[in-house]
């Protein structure tokens, strides 16, 4: 495996697919369409906004950022998951590898081609994400954070479709199995949640029974949606003067923070009252496990591709043509 | 090093229940071209793949210019240049940009590429599809294009897998040109093919395959002249003819000839010169069919 090797394998790979479909096309009409509604999106915000605490760029941010990253994880199975079985179906994968290119070349080349593309993607969108950093609304801190996890993340979802290609005879079977994986992750990890709480109910010993959230809540710590909420730095948060007392409180606009509050809650369990004071000093961040599992996944999808690219193949599976 | 590009001793490859080959033997030389003949599901594209270090055989040794491809498969895999039968190209690049390509992937320095790749379009007549996409080539010049990519790293050893299928005669003449030019330089041909009468042509030595196992590994020169193979007269008098072949049991009309045999070249000399003293007007004695379909009919007799 070389940086030649990959580099050469990727560039092909590029090359390919923008002589193929009507890429800038379709580029210039994903630019406009999510620059567009997000634009929109903040013009509706603003018509809404009474509150005096938060500006309307963070709900901007944080639901152009949720929707982007949801977009793009359901675009990149297409990137991938044809690029290995595609290649055998035509009949030009076993040029490949009469060559000197190893499995880990044509791989991590594929990997990067599908990731690249997915990152230009991504890229397309910054106007609509960095207008309310312009503004303040939101630190460069955290913009470089959510943008460097969501490029992680649509990494995974790449490996996970070229793993899927690598594994899968049929490329259409590998594009299927590749959206059923990311929307596993996405709307099968709360769901799974969901019907895991109830089977975590203890008596309390005050004669009903409790969820134990905290026994079941990695199970949502997969889920991307969580792992980007989460990984996002807090707000600044502002001292409010009640006459109960002094407290602290977040902005109540902010998608990100609202949904790393809720994961973070789940894992602490519930403790019965909770001073609001305390809210945020919780069981600790949820993304860290869901990224390593998410990375792990992904590391794994990559290593069975190139076990599957090992010639001289001694054990062929079935509906795979070696050459 | 010995004068063998392939070596193959006892291979065996199994598919599920499938035995695609059982223990083959078979041998191809440097500077000659080796014919691999044998009916469909004889396993000649089994074979060529465990060649081409794709395939992994269940048991046997494959040296590939001496290099065996269990323990060395990149030393083998850098010897041997392999064109599938179904050939699939990357349709949306030019000529040059497809062995640009495979030249950069079998680690040719670069300032040696232009140079090597120039060579090779001349070598299988593409230079004038310098440029041009590959997905706007005919079949053949595709097929071609597809040689000059198995010769991109100059390798000692090339197997094509049925290379003449589609092609028009034309191109089958070029591509027989093409091999008979490569063998003279030292490579170590293999070609499987159906069309016996081409590889007549073409092959040095003819290795017969039948359900996974070598039959027969000839030299192209013995297999004519040992072989027995039914003969045809003409004659410008088909009664005398038919007279003078009344004794025979082996006769059968034609219009205005008659086909004779299976003869051996010694019988059929024989035959021809007891005709001419028995004044028949013979204009002509030939096979009615090449050495090698002969051998071929014989072998795939018993399937009948």
């Amino acid at each position: 495996m070389t940086p030649q090797g990959i580099g050469l394998v990727a560039r092909q790979e590029i090359r390919t697919r923008l002589r193929t479909g009507r890429w800038k096309a379709l580029l210039v009409v994903w630019a406009v369409l999510v620059n567009g509604l997000a634009m929109m999106f903040r013009l509706a915000l603003e018509m809404d906004d009474q509150s005096d605490f938060g500006h309307s760029g963070v709900p901007m941010f944080g639901g152009v950022l949720l929707a982007v990253l949801i977009l793009t994880l359901l675009v990149t199975p297409a990137l991938g998951a044809q690029a290995i079985n595609g290649e055998r179906e035509r009949g030009t994968l076993a040029a490949l590898q009469l060559t000197r290119l190893q499995p880990g070349d044509i791989v991590l080349g594929k990997l990067l081609a599908g990731w690249g593309t997915g990152l230009i993607v991504l890229l397309l969108t910054l106007p609509s994400l960095l207008l309310p950093v312009a503004e303040g609304a939101i630190g460069i801190g955290r913009a470089i954070v959510v943008l460097l996890v969501t490029g992680l993340l649509i990494g995974v979802s790449c490996a996970l479709a070229l793993g899927w290609s690598a594994l899968l005879a049929r490329s259409i079977t590998a594009v299927l199995m590749s959206y059923l994986t990311v929307f596993g992750l996405l709307v099968g990890t709360p769901l799974l949640f969901t019907i895991a709480l109830p089977f975590t109910a203890a008596p309390t010993g005050s004669g009903y029974d409790r969820d134990h959230p905290e026994r079941v809540w990695w199970m949502l710590a997969p889920n991307p949606v969580v792992v980007l909420a989460d990984a996002a730095p807090r707000l600044t948060r502002r001292t409010v003067q009640t006459p109960h007392g002094t407290f602290t409180e977040s902005p109540p606009n902010d998608p990100l923070g609202g949904i790393s509050r809720e994961v973070r809650d789940i894992r602490e369990g519930d403790k019965g009252y909770i001073d609001r004071n305390d809210r945020d000093e919780d069981a600790g961040p949820v993304w860290p496990y869901g990224l390593a599992f998410d990375l792990a996944l992904a590391g794994g999808a990559l290593w069975l591709s190139a076990r599957r690219l090992r010639t001289p193949m001694y054990h062929v599976p079935r509906g795979v043509r070696v050459a | 090093m010995d004068g063998l590009g392939v070596e193959a001793h006892g291979v065996a490859r199994r598919f599920g229940m499938v035995q695609a080959l059982g223990g083959l033997d078979l041998t191809v030389p440097y500077g000659q071209v080796t014919a691999l003949v044998g009916p469909n599901g004889a396993g000649k594209t089994t074979l060529l793949l465990i060649l081409a270090t794709l395939l992994g055989p269940d048991h046997g040794v494959v040296r590939i210019a001496g290099h065996d491809v269990r323990t060395h498969p990149r030393l083998a895999r850098d010897a041997v240049g392999y064109m599938p039968d179904t050939l699939g190209v990357y349709d949306q690049l030019t000529v040059d940009e497809y062995l640009a390509f495979f030249a950069e992937a079998h680690g040719l320095p670069k300032d040696e590429r232009p140079r090597r790749i120039r060579a090779l379009l001349s070598l299988v007549h593409l230079d004038e599809q310098l440029g041009q996409p590959v997905h706007a080539l005919s079949r053949g010049q595709k097929q071609r294009l597809g040689v000059a990519r198995a010769l991109v790293h100059r390798p000692r050893v090339l197997l094509l897998d049925e290379p003449a299928s589609g092609l028009d005669p034309r191109s089958r003449v070029e591509l027989r040109d093409l091999l008979r030019s490569l063998a003279a330089e030292g490579v170590a041909v293999l070609v499987s093919s159906h069309i016996l009468s081409e590889l007549e042509e073409i092959a040095d030595r003819v290795v017969l395959v039948d359900r996974g196992r070598t039959v027969g590994e000839h030299a192209m020169a013995d297999l004519a002249a040992a072989t027995r193979s039914r003969w045809r007269v003409r004659s410008l008098d088909p009664g005398r003819l038919m007279a003078a072949l009344a004794g025979r049991a082996d006769v059968q009309p034609l219009p205005g000839a008659a086909e004779v045999g299976p003869l051996t070249e010694a019988e059929a000399a024989a035959l021809l010169a007891e005709l001419v003293a028995a004044g028949v007007p013979v204009t002509g004695l030939a096979p009615a069919s090449g050495a090698l379909e002969s051998v071929y009919l014989a072998m795939t007799d018993d399937r009948r």
